[in-house]
């Protein structure tokens, strides 16, 4: 016990000695000179002259260098004073070599930045836990018909459905069912519209998630007649009730009536965020408020499609296919039971972490695989730059091994320096990593879950630095073998430069042909990425980008059709009309790239009929297709007598006209929604088509049918006046007709172009921002390699120009030289691109994989900046002076 | 064999706290001096090998070291057992003894065999 307490405080007190080495260098230095004195002086008492005393004394202590040595051994531990020894030397011959530490140090920072710039992303979109309990076991629940042809995670369950599948099925710890719902709030004389939740009493215990504040919202709540409570959002806590701590004891207005706040949500929970729904409320980023369900009891047994979520967490030891396998049998016994038009309803379990970040885990994959060429390429040059310098330094380190320095000791060396510099460039690395994360939410492209909440956290850090251990490792080993390569007469002759080769080894051309390689590589990935968003922003839409377009809800007073609800917009589309600088006004149930959907099955008169035949079915105005500049491309645009007249005229769009009136003139046929019952429609117009659900897929059938009668609708107005001004006038119309009403979503189809663009946008850019690193950092090792061997084959260019060589020939053997290495590494890197570049096909549009475009412009860009790189050292070959190249030797 | 014996591993500890017990605070030199006397010069010691053991039980906290003025006037630094010390002395002493006891009835003949 004493023993040990013993040994820790040499310990300690040695670990000390590291710190102040100098001091207690220099008390010993005085404590040696005492010793020696004293002993001098008793040999000069005892007759002795004063040199053969001082010969005697040292020889007694057994030589002082000797017991400065073993002095300093016992005072600190050695291979740490050693680490230190290095890492101080290390600096002084890093600082000795600027260009060569600098060029060093950016180039690993490029790496190492890149690397922890996306794996924050990546942090902070799959790997960080989310708010909500165990996530891997949540799933959702969906019942697709087979019959209707639209996604299988469209449909939930029913609410009746919901409660026996709840009753029914054991692979459920908890289930729960909500409607998403845009909520009026008022506050302070004004309406907004936030994105809510209804909720059923089991939401917040199914997600385990506990409140920041009160509490959540319990089957209680869920009583008709207690339901108007609230629990609200960490953010609207903050900016209606400034984060007050009374919050609990005050109400809030919502669609006209009084709610109780109950609970608030920490600042981490949004939860349905938008991408937590494969088809969630467009309109809904994120969701700020929560409200009880308060389902009727007629509304519980209801076996109809409602607009719920069934969301519920599996019970432990119960996998997704029992799950799934439970399910379909109850689904099935239920179809037995309550047969529907739309035929059986299926069953789909389907985990929440796969629907929410599932679509993104290709776009992370890609970006990692992306930095880490990048990094791999930093690496290399690296490795290049280090093997430059160990050569260069043979003499320095041959002198050093003839006074003795160990092989490991000198290896031990060239690990530090490189230790040095790795952990310069993560510390610029990181620094680079903080300034994309500034930058980041301007690329935002919205669509990817929780990219805004990337931050330099812990694991972030403790990336930064492993990366940098091992960037240190892989740049070193090859010159460390280099090194432990050359024997100590090497190091001695090796300023005689040999005359042959290229005047640099094998495995630095090896090092740049890969780096060579793998920047093709992300060339052509860029370049494609570049061609497809080129190929997406110029697709023809269907409408004009200047169209300005906004959101009008009538609100829950009208969710039903009723007398009186017609007038509404009849009247504000008509007053619009007039303002001045309006050219065209027109309104539209679900606006294109506006993430809504409406579907309707069709009966065409005069055509081999299928069943269930969909197309997208969209309510408008009459000039909803002058406002948003569609053209018409036969017949008529509809008439406000259409929107009330009895004859049921209707618009279809060139697809539709294609499929369905093939060789027949579609004006004039007749359309309706089954055979059963028809209720026929007539074609009065064809017109364009629009890309309605995203800019990337093909437009559908569309079929349009006029009416002013909505409980919420898109505006959509052409003007020659700014959006701003166009955008007051509107609202003081809007308040005119009911001070209630609010315009929301208010964009140009400019605006929803660009965010559905967004995504593209954001990996293209970051893969070209990406590639360019690349580029650029391999024609550094190019420079670097070229400049070197030309500092080394001085000699040679020297003895060439004495007997004659041209200045143009000497340039020409340098850029040889530089296009051989240049040249095998594209084909390397066009043969790699053909066999890597088909995992990237999800990720283009209207190109291919193998498009000659690309790999003709990838390889001249390539070869153009290779060339260029490596004119700069040709240039200085050429112009060496011969006599004193020769002279130098 | 040569007449003189080079100090044992570990031993050297020993004579270094147990001199100083004797003699009280001592700088570098005596202490070479008193143990290679008190040894009868049977022992060969390189002076300068106590350096980095008494340094070592310093670090230890066995002696603790102070510069002071030696008896010709000579600015010198001086090493004392601390209260670990004595301990330390007395239980090494003790140690050693048992050792070399134990050791001592392997060499010397059995009474009566």
């Amino acid at each position: 016990m004493n023993r040990l307490r013993a040994n820790l405080r040499a310990i300690r007190l040695r670990l000390w000695g590291l710190l102040r080495r100098g001091d207690a260098q220099q008390d010993f230095e005085a404590e040696l000179d005492s010793h020696i004195a004293m002993d001098t002086e008793s040999g000069i008492k005892a007759g002795l002259d004063a040199a053969e005393a001082r010969r005697q004394a040292l020889l007694r202590l057994g030589g002082a260098e000797q017991t400065r040595q073993s002095h300093r051994e016992r005072r600190v531990i050695l291979w740490i004073d050693n680490f230190f020894q290095d890492l101080r030397y290390g600096l002084r011959t890093l600082r000795r070599t600027p260009g060569f530490t600098v060029t060093a140090v950016l180039t690993l920072g490029l790496g190492i930045g890149a690397c922890t710039a996306i794996f924050s992303l990546v942090n902070a979109v799959l790997i960080r836990s989310l708010p909500y309990g165990d996530p891997e076991r949540l799933v959702y629940l969906f019942t697709p018909s087979s019959r209707l042809k639209i996604p299988e995670e469209v449909i939930c369950p029913g609410y009746a459905d919901f409660y026996d599948i709840k009753r029914d099925t054991k692979s459920f710890a908890d289930m729960t069912t909500y409607e998403q719902a845009m909520l009026s709030l008022a506050s302070q004389g004004s309406v907004q519209q936030i994105g809510g939740a209804r909720v059923d009493g089991d939401f917040f215990s199914t997600l385990q998630s506990p409140p920041e504040l009160g509490r959540t919202i319990n089957s209680e709540d869920n009583q008709p007649s207690h339901s108007k409570v609230a629990v609200i959002g960490h953010t609207l806590w903050i900016s209606m009730f400034a984060g007050r701590a009374d919050v609990l004891k005050q109400t809030i207005q919502l669609d006209g009536a009084s709610y109780q706040i109950v609970g608030v949500m920490p600042p981490e929970f949004k939860y349905p965020f938008k991408t937590d729904l494969p088809y969630g409320d467009s309109h809904i980023q994120s969701t700020k408020i929560w409200v009880p369900l308060a389902l009727t009891p007629k509304q519980k047994t209801d076996r109809d499609i409602a607009n719920n979520v069934a969301l519920a967490r599996l019970r432990p030891g119960v996998s997704i296919p029992q799950a799934q396998a439970e399910m379909s049998s109850a689904m099935a016994r239920f179809d037995r039971l309550y047969p529907t038009e739309y035929g059986d309803w299926g069953a789909l379990v389907e985990s929440f972490t796969g629907i929410s970040i599932g679509p993104v885990r290709p776009l992370m994959e890609l970006l990692i695989a992306t930095v880490l060429l990048v990094l791999l390429i930093a690496c290399g040059n690296a490795a290049n730059l280090l093997l430059a310098r160990a050569t260069g330094r043979a003499r320095e380190l041959g002198v050093r091994a003839a006074l003795g320095a160990g092989r490991g000791r000198m290896i031990r060396q060239l690990l530090t320096e490189s230790l040095l510099i790795a952990f310069s460039g993560g510390a610029v690395g990181l620094i680079l990593t903080f300034l994309f994360l500034r930058l980041l939410p301007h690329f935002d492209p919205g669509n990817i879950p929780r990219l805004n909440e990337s931050t330099l956290d812990v694991r972030v850090l403790v990336v930064a630095l492993t990366v940098s251990i091992l960037t240190s490792v892989f740049s070193s080993v090859l010159p460390a073998v280099a090194v432990s390569r050359m024997h100590l007469t090497d190091f001695l002759r090796a300023h005689e430069v040999s005359g042959k080769g290229a005047g640099h080894s094998r495995i630095q051309s090896i090092l740049i042909v890969a780096q060579t390689a793998m920047v093709v590589v992300l060339l052509a990935g860029a370049g494609l990425l570049i061609r497809s968003y080129i190929n997406v922003v110029t697709v023809d839409t269907g409408f004009s980008q200047s169209t300005l377009s906004m959101n009008v809800s009538l609100g829950d007073r009208f969710r039903e059709p009723q007398p009186g609800r017609a007038a509404y917009f009849k009247d504000l589309i008509g007053k619009v009309r007039t303002l001045p600088g309006v050219n065209a006004v027109g309104a539209v149930s679900n606006l294109p790239l506006s993430q809504t959907e409406s579907l309707g099955t069709i009966w065409i008169d005069g055509f081999a009929n299928q069943d269930y035949q969909t197309t997208e079915t969209r309510t408008v105005t009459p000039q909803y297709f002058a406002a948003m500049n569609t053209p018409l491309i036969a017949g008529r645009d509809f008439t406000d007598d259409d929107a009330s007249s009895a004859a049921r005229p209707a618009i279809v769009n060139e697809k539709f006209a294609r499929i369905y009136f093939a060789n027949r003139n579609p004006i004039g046929g007749r359309v309706a929604g089954d055979n059963k019952h028809p209720d026929w429609h007539t074609i009065v117009g064809v017109v364009a088509d629009i890309r309605h659900t995203s800019l990337e897929e093909d437009p559908q059938p569309q079929m349009y049918t006029p009416s002013y009668d909505f409980s919420g609708a898109f505006i959509a107005v052409r003007a020659t006046i700014p959006p701003v001004a166009v955008v007051k006038e509107i609202r003081t119309v809007l308040r005119a007709i009911d001070p209630n009403l609010a315009l929301t979503d208010i964009r140009t189809m400019g605006d929803l172009v660009s965010k559905a663009s967004a995504r593209r946008r954001f990996q293209t850019s970051l893969l070209t921002a990406f590639a360019v690193i690349a580029l650029l950092l391999a024609l550094v090792g190019l420079y670097g390699l070229m400049a070197f061997s030309v500092n080394r084959r001085r000699r040679e260019v020297g003895i060439r120009m004495a007997l004659g060589a041209e200045r143009s020939d000497v340039l020409l053997l340098i850029l040889r030289n530089a296009a051989a290495l240049v040249g095998t590494g594209l084909l390397a890197g066009l043969v790699c691109t053909w066999l890597v570049t088909r995992t990237l096909k999800s990720f283009l549009f209207g190109v291919s994989e193998h498009d000659p475009l690309t790999v003709i412009s990838v390889s001249l860009l390539l070869i153009v900046c290779g060339l260029v790189a490596a004119f700069v050292p040709a240039r200085r070959a050429a112009s060496i002076d011969p006599m004193q190249a020769l002279r130098t030797e | 064999m040569g007449d003189k014996t080079d100090v044992w591993q570990g031993t050297l500890a020993l004579m270094i706290l147990k001199t100083l017990e004797t003699m009280g605070p001592q700088h570098g030199y005596g202490l070479a001096r008193r143990i290679e006397q008190t040894s009868g010069d049977l022992l060969q010691l390189n002076y300068g090998t106590l350096y980095p053991a008494l340094l070592k039980l310093e670090q230890e906290g066995y002696v603790r070291s102070e510069w002071g003025t030696s008896d010709n006037n000579r600015r010198a630094k001086f090493y004392e057992l601390t209260k670990a010390g004595h301990k330390q002395v007395r239980k090494a002493a003790a140690e050693w003894e048992q050792a070399t006891e134990i050791l001592s009835r392997f060499l010397t003949p059995a009474e009566g065999a």
